[in-house]
């Protein structure tokens, strides 16, 4: 939903989406006709807020309606710019992650472009200070970034919020024309550029501080930071990184799937009502990825498996076959109960992939223990000998008792 | 000196009372207490040298002995004279079926835990 205008100027990024299949409905922030639910359900699968100054959005959109949209699992992408409006800022709260004040930006004396000899506000951000997460940049991403926009900082309290892009150490966020009087709100690597988070239901969220980052301009810009000794580059890396974003965003990259989950004992082929305790077990769960909107067989070699009763009993990494089939086998523990058999995948930039699926393991029937132990031989013989003995015993005082009953008589 | 010469005293005083004055079937029960005893000392050793692992299997080896000596300790004051005014109305018949009928018991359920 951006500004009319901004079609044009982001041509590239939104024919992108377009190319990838996505139908778009542009609206203005402040359409009175806005809405993102109609009859209780939402309209749209994403959400694209390239409003930055917007005060109050039109219609029924307000920010807690795009809080609902996103614990219904909606994805949002949300660009700012130095004139943040109150909406936007709220939003960022909701999701853990602080703007700066309108009017202020992300100033670097350092690392701004060649062509910014004014405010230093243009700044180019190393690459190596994007997160190493390739499902989220795409591939390693070579060319440096510009950015012109609004500092953020991730709420320590919310562990969801990743840090896509941060700004060099060199980095502050302050307005640009003011002496500095207090401490900033931003400072070094902490100054987000670009913030990520994953919902716990799987909702994207993307923030940027920086509207121009998409922009056709920036795309296409040839790029030379002012620190000495840095090379000029044709092009900004921008392009490569902001479509990986939107892949991301809009769950085209990195999504996981759980397909069958299957358990038995080893050697059978469908799992018993109940395990014993000690049984060999075949555990296997079969896992997806999405890859160009088709569902190929996930590549990960650390997913594990938990057999889980309040704690883990025991924890191994699957092994995986080509068909995207990861499967484990292994002893049950010497402990009955009812268990999980739990696979929780939880990687950076991909989505939490959650799989139980409870069974119960029995103790021992009385027929399945061990007989004839060796070592328990002595406590055999001895229950015999005592037997034997009280049969002996027996006649022994009968006999005797008769003889010296006869003696008495 | 004196301490262990009368700790002697009192055990060859108190051995020469019990072959004397004893009855002979009161001397067959000791004796097979003595065996019983024996047994258990022997289980309860060899249970502390090799461990409890087959933890039923001693329990029931070393319950079964106790259990014995229990059961013969009592015939043995039942069936014993001396004591006769305490167990008026039991005879020592009665006195050694009920320890066969106690003893057969035991030993099934010993046989049953044994494993």
């Amino acid at each position: 939903m951006p500004h009319r205008a901004t079609t044009q100027t982001h041509s590239i990024f939104f024919n992108s989406l377009k190319e990838r299949g996505f139908d778009l409905v542009f609206r203005s922030a402040d359409d009175s006709s806005l809405s993102l639910v109609k009859y209780g359900e939402f309209l749209y699968q994403h959400l694209v807020i390239f409003a930055p100054s917007v005060e109050e959005f039109g219609g029924s959109l307000n920010v807690r309606a795009i809080t609902d949209f996103i614990d219904g699992g909606g994805n949002v992408l949300v660009a700012t710019s130095s004139a943040i409006g109150d909406p936007i800022r709220e939003l960022g709260s909701e999701c853990g992650v602080e703007f700066d004040e309108e009017k202020t930006s992300v100033i670097d004396h350092i690392n701004h472009d060649v062509s910014d000899l004014d405010q230093h506000t243009l700044i180019v951000a190393d690459p190596s200070n994007s997160i190493k997460a390739n499902t989220i940049t795409g591939h390693p991403v070579i060319n440096p970034l510009l950015f012109q926009g609004v500092g953020m900082t991730a709420d320590p309290d919310n562990p969801l919020v990743m840090d896509v892009l941060t700004a060099s150490s060199t980095a502050y966020s302050y307005y640009p024309d003011v002496k500095i009087s207090e401490y900033p709100h931003a400072v070094g690597k902490s100054t987000l550029l670009i913030a990520g988070l994953q919902a716990r239901n799987n909702a994207r969220v993307v923030f940027s501080g920086s509207l121009d980052f998409f922009s056709d301009e920036y795309f296409n810009r040839p790029v030379q930071s002012a620190r000495a000794g840095s090379k000029q580059y044709s092009k900004a890396g921008n392009q490569d990184i902001a479509i990986a974003l939107s892949e991301w965003v809009f769950k085209e990259n990195g999504v996981l799937r759980v397909g069958e989950v299957e358990h038995h004992r080893a050697g059978e082929a469908s799992p018993p009502a109940a395990y014993t305790i000690e049984e060999d077990v075949v555990y296997s769960i079969r896992i997806e990825e999405l890859v160009n909107g088709k569902w190929e067989p996930f590549q990960g070699t650390d997913v594990q498996l938990e057999f889980f009763r309040i704690d883990p009993f025991v924890r191994i990494t699957l092994n995986k076959s080509n068909d995207g089939l990861f499967v484990a086998k292994f002893k049950l523990p010497d402990v009955y109960g009812v268990f999980q058999f739990k696979v929780e995948y939880n990687r950076v930039g991909y989505t939490y992939l959650h799989s139980k699926t409870q069974v119960s393991v029995r103790p021992k029937e009385h027929t399945q223990y061990e007989r004839f132990i060796p070592s328990a031989y002595p406590y055999y013989a001895s229950a015999f000998s005592m037997m034997i003995g009280l049969f002996i015993f027996s006649l022994v005082f009968l006999h005797h008792r008769d003889e010296g009953k006869s003696k008495a008589d | 000196m004196d301490a262990f010469s009368n700790i002697k005293n009192i055990l060859v005083k108190f051995y020469d009372e019990y072959t004397q004055s004893t009855a002979k079937k009161l001397k067959i029960v000791d004796a097979y207490l003595f065996y019983i005893m024996l047994t258990g000392i022997i289980q309860f050793v060899y249970c502390c040298l090799v461990g409890t692992f087959p933890f039923n299997s001693f329990l029931s080896g070393f319950i079964s002995c106790v259990g014995s000596f229990v059961l013969g300790v009592c015939l043995r004051v039942q069936s014993n004279p001396a004591n006769m005014s305490d167990f008026k109305g039991i005879s020592p018949e009665r006195a050694f079926a009920d320890f066969i009928f106690a003893s057969v018991i035991l030993h099934l359920v010993v046989m049953n835990f044994i494993g």
